[in-house]
Order: structure tokens, then sequence, then C-alpha cells
């Protein structure tokens, strides 16, 4: 090949590669990307997430291209220290509250107030759910799903027996005590993979004893832990524990392990939350049982039922994103009433999205009744202020590590009731003074 | 010549300095992991002194040090030596099977013994029960939680050491050997003056590496019990990673790891000791 032959191919080969980097770079133009870390999920339920959101999503938004990139159970520390160097996704998926209140702190985050009056969030999210998400008066994520705590039990095995699901507290000890009195565990229970379980109970009575209205002072540093009301509530569990109330595998016992428990008539009731729910199909028709859920009794004084609320995850924009509103457009579609319904009828129990309406939200066929009617009485509940708060939720993070142990500690004779309480009022005081506590909504 | 060492230094400075320089300086600042460092001097170390957890956790890695510094060893050595009678062919057999749960990933091997082991509905111990043995899950119990999570990390590991100790007892000159056995020395004996004497410097090694890993043990804890119940079987790392990731409290988690690595400084202190001593 002679000189200029070398030349015009080398000429050649820079305009095909001038060429071929040229049309990307024309598209990315065209199409803003959006991304969106999310954490594990099954692959089916990735699939779910790429039919019903993402390829909708990028055909009714030609301009943005939405990508979701499944990071793992780590992605927690991950999105830490992403968020740390600025170089983290459009839409930032945190684990709760508590991480919202520190980013926002930070200047990681984007304020949404704009988007939530311009996209009209504030008519569509129960107000409580966006109370949870501000930060010094600013609106900075909104709750992905939420949870509440009651009763599961076995409406078979009650008829049978000619039990009624209890409403107070003194009426459940009586199921309790003729419960175990046949040889049933009256608690299907166990933290054998998730230690943490321990503070659903705590949540439990803190609200349906002590009361929602108690536990609202104290987040707001009104009363102390140690006030009387929490000295009852966590006297009271502990009595059900030293009782064998939850079992003598309590700590062997995996959750699903237990709460399948309930389904084979081993135990009575479950005491848990509604993510429950994604496990009924699995155990209820097999064992030919047929599933109840009701609200946890609650004690004289306190209204009953009172759905305490818990939120797993938030959305919130990161202020460094160079799309700020292709996220919001996001989030937008995600609190949308079709895709409530699309997301409900395949995943259960984690896309409880807040919307305030739920009417007009349509679930295929298969999902069990009993789901939506609970996620409708639930949304009708917290509408007309009866809910509560979760532990994981409204405590600040060392607070609420500290709560799982403690308990433990008390149930097995470690420290006492007043020990734990003092205990977890210091770390309280201590995290609240450094700005760790998430936003209260008001009653 | 010194260009010789760039490539490890570099390596070095940048995987291993630099962060450890930089767990030195977070214990000694409140940090959440998120927002801006504050300077508290020595308050992490004065929140550690008062925290009963910290002392619980410093408590089970000492117990876990004994432990590993005794059991394992034993039980590697009497494998070595009982390895050295058998012949050839029947050894390579027994190190294979001895060391097969070395290469088992320590998430397999915790999972399998807690659920098909312990575990009180699916496991052997389950089993048991319905048979009418009183046995209880060790993991669910305050008092022997720690010791169920050893004998799982214990089935895991004193293969590792058998055949570490085959291996030195094998390199003890065969002269020595034979003229024992001429003198006419028991099997006992033949350990006792002759044996053990040839590997000490292997055994050595492996106690002080034992006592560096055991306050360096993770893995099985947190897969098993995530240190509980009652933090009944929570050690210095368990703790060091709940407080940085759950409390969100870096700055103390770098003071229980600053702790941990004392514990691993005095014991390569007395290594390296120990080494130059040797080679004078």
């Amino acid at each position: 090949m002679g000189y200029r032959a070398k030349i015009a191919l080398a000429g050649a080969a820079l305009a095909a590669l001038g060429v071929s980097a040229g049309v990307p770079a024309a598209v990315a133009q065209e199409k803003k990307p959006i991304t969106w870390w999310y954490e594990t999920a099954a692959p089916e339920n990735q699939e779910a997430l790429q039919k019903i959101l993402v390829e909708p999503f990028n055909a009714a938004h030609p301009d943005e291209s939405l990508s979701i990139d499944f990071r793992g159970a780590e992605l927690d520390k991950q999105l830490r220290i992403a968020m740390l160097s600025g170089s983290g996704p459009d839409v930032v998926y945190t684990a709760g509250p508590s991480y919202v209140a520190s980013m926002a702190q930070a200047g990681q985050l984007l304020p949404l107030d704009d988007y939530a009056a311009k996209l009209g969030w504030n008519e569509r999210i129960l107000p409580v759910f966006l109370e949870l998400g501000k930060y010094n008066g600013k609106l900075y994520a909104l709750p992905k799903t939420y949870e509440t705590l009651g009763l599961f039990y076995n409406k078979t095995l009650f008829e049978k027996n000619g039990w009624q699901p209890p409403k107070t507290i003194a009426e459940l000890e009586t199921l309790a005590d003729a419960m175990k009195a046949k040889g049933l565990v009256p608690f299907a229970a166990g933290n054998a993979d998730w230690r943490p379980t321990n503070e659903h109970y705590v949540s439990i009575v803190l609200n349906s004893i002590a009361g929602p209205d108690n536990v609202y002072k104290a987040l707001n540093g009104e009363i102390p832990w140690t006030a009387e009301p929490f000295v009852k509530a966590i006297d009271t569990l502990n009595d059900w524990w030293q009782k064998g109330y939850f079992g003598p595998n309590y700590f062997s016992l995996t959750g699903e392990q237990a709460f399948a428990q309930v389904a084979t008539g081993q135990a009575g009731m479950a005491p848990t939350g509604t993510w429950n729910f994604q496990n009924v199909p699995r155990y209820f028709p097999q064992n030919n049982a047929e599933p109840g859920f009701v609200g946890f009794p609650s004690a004289e004084g306190v209204p009953y039922p009172i759905y305490a609320l818990g939120i797993g995850s938030t959305f919130s924009i990161a202020n460094s994103s160079q799309n700020p509103d292709g996220a919001a457009a996001v989030i937008d579609t995600v609190f949308s009433d079709k895709f409530y319904g699309e997301m409900n009828t395949v995943w259960q129990g984690e896309w409880n999205t807040p919307l305030k309406d739920l009417s007009g939200v349509k679930m295929g066929e298969g999902v069990i009744p009993l789901y939506g009617e609970t996620m409708k009485n639930l949304a009708a509940s917290v509408s007309d202020g009866q809910y509560g708060y979760t532990t994981w939720t409204f405590l600040p993070p060392a607070t609420d590590t500290y709560l799982v142990s403690g308990m433990e500690e008390v149930w097995l004779g470690k420290i006492t009731t007043a020990q734990f309480l003092e205990k977890l009022d210091a770390t309280f005081k201590e995290e609240k003074a450094a700005g760790k506590v998430p936003a209260i909504p008001k009653r | 010549m010194w260009l010789y060492l760039v490539p490890t230094l570099a390596i070095n400075v940048v995987i291993i300095l630099i962060p450890a320089l930089l767990t030195i300086a977070l214990a000694f600042f409140q940090w959440d992991g998120i927002s801006a460092p504050v300077f508290i001097g020595l308050g992490n170390f004065v929140a550690l002194w008062s925290d009963g957890p910290f002392w619980t956790a410093l408590e089970n890695n000492l117990i876990w040090t004994a432990i590993f510094l005794t059991v394992p060893i034993a039980m590697g050595l009497l494998a070595a030596s009982l390895l050295l009678i058998v012949p050839r062919r029947g050894s390579t057999l027994f190190q294979v099977v001895y060391f097969l749960p070395v290469i088992i990933a320590t998430a397999i091997t915790a999972r399998v013994w807690q659920g098909m082991i312990y575990s009180p509905v699916t496991g052997v111990f389950g089993y048991l029960q319905k048979l009418g043995l009183p046995i209880v899950n060790p993991l669910s119990q305050t008092s022997t939680a720690l010791f169920g999570v050893a004998t799982v990390d214990l089935w895991h590991w004193w293969g590792f050491l058998c055949v570490i100790f085959f291996a030195a007892l094998r390199q003890v000159p065969q002269e020595q050997i034979e003229a024992a056995r001429i003198e006419g020395a028991s099997f006992w004996q033949m350990m006792r003056y002759v044996l053990l004497p040839g590997i000490k410097p292997t055994i050595m090694l492996m106690m002080i590496m034992t006592v560096i890993w055991s306050f360096l043990v993770f893995d099985f804890v947190y897969i098993l019990t995530q240190g509980g119940p009652a933090f009944s079987s929570e050690v210095l790392s368990t703790l060091a990673y709940r407080k940085a990731f759950y409390d969100l409290n870096v700055g103390q988690a770098a003071a229980t790891a600053l702790v941990i690595s004392l514990f691993g400084l005095v014991a390569t202190f007395f290594y390296i000791r120990i080494q130059s001593r040797e080679s004078v």
C-alpha cells in the first residue's frame, strides 16, 4: 500500500469513527438520561418494574430515557458514598426518613415543594406522608410504600373453636391463654433472619397500649421515654414473653417460617406487618385455611384500631441531578392510580404508595380481596388521623438499633424495663440534640 | 534498586495506608457518614468506655481467642500426627476431607448449620427434639450462642490447621525421627521430644495468626446471630459494623476498629520479635 493510500485509509477510518461516535452523541442530546438505583428485587419483580414502569415511561416521554439499576442489598451504603461525591443517581431511593434528614442536612437533596405544587402531589398524597418527608419546613422526600402492623389470624381455626378476633388487650390475653391451653403457640413469631423483628412488637405495644398521643409527645421531646405509659407497655410485652405467647422457637424461626405456622394451625395469630400479605397465597390455600387481618387490640383509653405507620423507603431527587424534571416525572408516574393498580396486582406489599384516594384504583384478577380491603381501610383510617408511629420510621437510627437489642435483654432477664427505657431515652435525647429525629407529622 | 519497591509500595499506600490513616482520624470525629464530620477529641473512646455492649463484645473476643488457641490447634495437631501413621494414599484422602470445609464459602457453611443442623423446624436438632431428646438450638440461648457460632467456625477451620501442621511435620528431618526410633522412643515420646519441637515455629505462627484472626471474626457471627440474643454473641467487628451502618455513628465504629487493630498489633509485635530472635 502506498503512502497516499495509507493516509486515505486513515482518513476514512477517522471519518468512520467520527460518524460512529457522533450518532450516539446526537441521540444522547435528544434523550436525557434519568438514573435510578433500586435495591434487591427478584427477577420476576425486576421484569415487572421494566414492563410496568420503564417501558411505558420511555414510550410516553420520547425525550427522556429512564433506566433502573438493581444494586442489591448494599444499595444503602453505595448510595451514601455516591451522594457524598456528587455522583449518585437522579432518583434517590433511601432506606427511610432518618436517612433523608441527614442527606437534606448535608445539602445532597433537591427541595420538592415546587414539583409537589406543580404536579399535584399535595392533592394526591396523604398529607401525613408529605409531612414526613419534610426537613426544616421543606419537602425533600416522598415515601414509596407504607405499611402497618396488625393481627393476622386463621379464620378457619377461629371458626372451629368459636373464637372472635380480639379488640381489647384483655380479650387478646384471654384468647392467647385459651390457645396455649390447646397446645397452640399464641403468637407466630421469629427473628432468626431479621433481628429487628423485635421492634415490630415494641411498636405494637407503644401504640396500642401506651397510645399514639404519648408516642407523639415522646418523639417531640415533651415527655421522656421513661414515662409511665411506656413502662406499662414494655412490661406487658415482657409479660407476654414470659407467659410463652411467642413460643419456644422465637430465635430459631425465620419470619416466613413463623407466619406459615398460622396457616398450618400450629399458631393462632401473628401480630405482624402488612408485608406478610405476600406470604398469604403461599401458605393459606394449601392448608385449606382462610386468612383474616384486623387491627391490633387496644388497651383501655386507646381508640381501636390504631394503625402504626411505617415507611419502607423514600424517593428524592439528587441536588446534583442534571435532569431533575425527568426525575420528577418518574416519581409522578409512580404516584398514579394506574401504576398502583398494575404494580399491586403482580407485586403486593412493596408498592403501597400513599395515595389519598384508592377508589379509582383498579386491581387485576387474582389479588386476594382481603389485601385490597385492608389497604382501603388503612388509607381511610390514616385520612381520619387514626394512626400511630412505627419505631423504624420515626426513631433516629441509634435509638432504633438499641431498641432492637435492648428489648431482647428485657425478655431474657438481663436488664429491667426501667433500665431499658432509661438507656433508650438517653440515646434518643442525644440524637434529638444532633437533629437526627425525622419529621413527626402533627396529630 | 529502590524502584523495585514502587509497585507494592504504591498499592500499600492506596489500599492500606490511606484508609488506615482515615480510620484513625475518624475515630476522633463525630460523623454519620453523610454530613460533615465534627472533631470531638477522645469523645468516641469515652462513649465506648461506658458502653455495656462494647465490654461484652471485647469479652466475647477474648473467649473466642481462647477457644481458637486451644481446640482447633489441638485437633489439628492430633489429626496431623495420626496422618503421619496412616499409609500415604490414606493420608491424602483424609487431608482432602479435612480441608474441604475450608474451601466452602462461609455464608454457605453458616446457612447449612443454621437451617440443616441447628433449626428446630428444618434441622437435625429439630428431628432429635421430635424423638424426645432435650436438645435446643444453641444459637437461641444467651449462655450458648457464642459457642454455637464458634462450633461452626471450628468445623470450618480446624482442617486448615491440620493440613498446615501435617506439611510441617513432614519437614522434620528424617535422621532425627530415625534416631529416635532406633533409641526405642514411643509415639508420644516421639511427639514430645522430636516432632513438636521440630514444628514449633509453625505452631507459634499459627497461634499468633489465630489471635489476629480471632479479633477480626465477623462473618459467622453476623450470619448466624447478628450478635444476639441480647448481645450474647456480639464481637467487636459486628459491633463496629452496627455502629457504622445501622447507628450511622462512623466515628465510634472507627474507634472500635482501632481497638481491634490494637490487639492485632500486639500479636504482630510478638510475631516479629520471635521471628527476629529465630533469624539470629
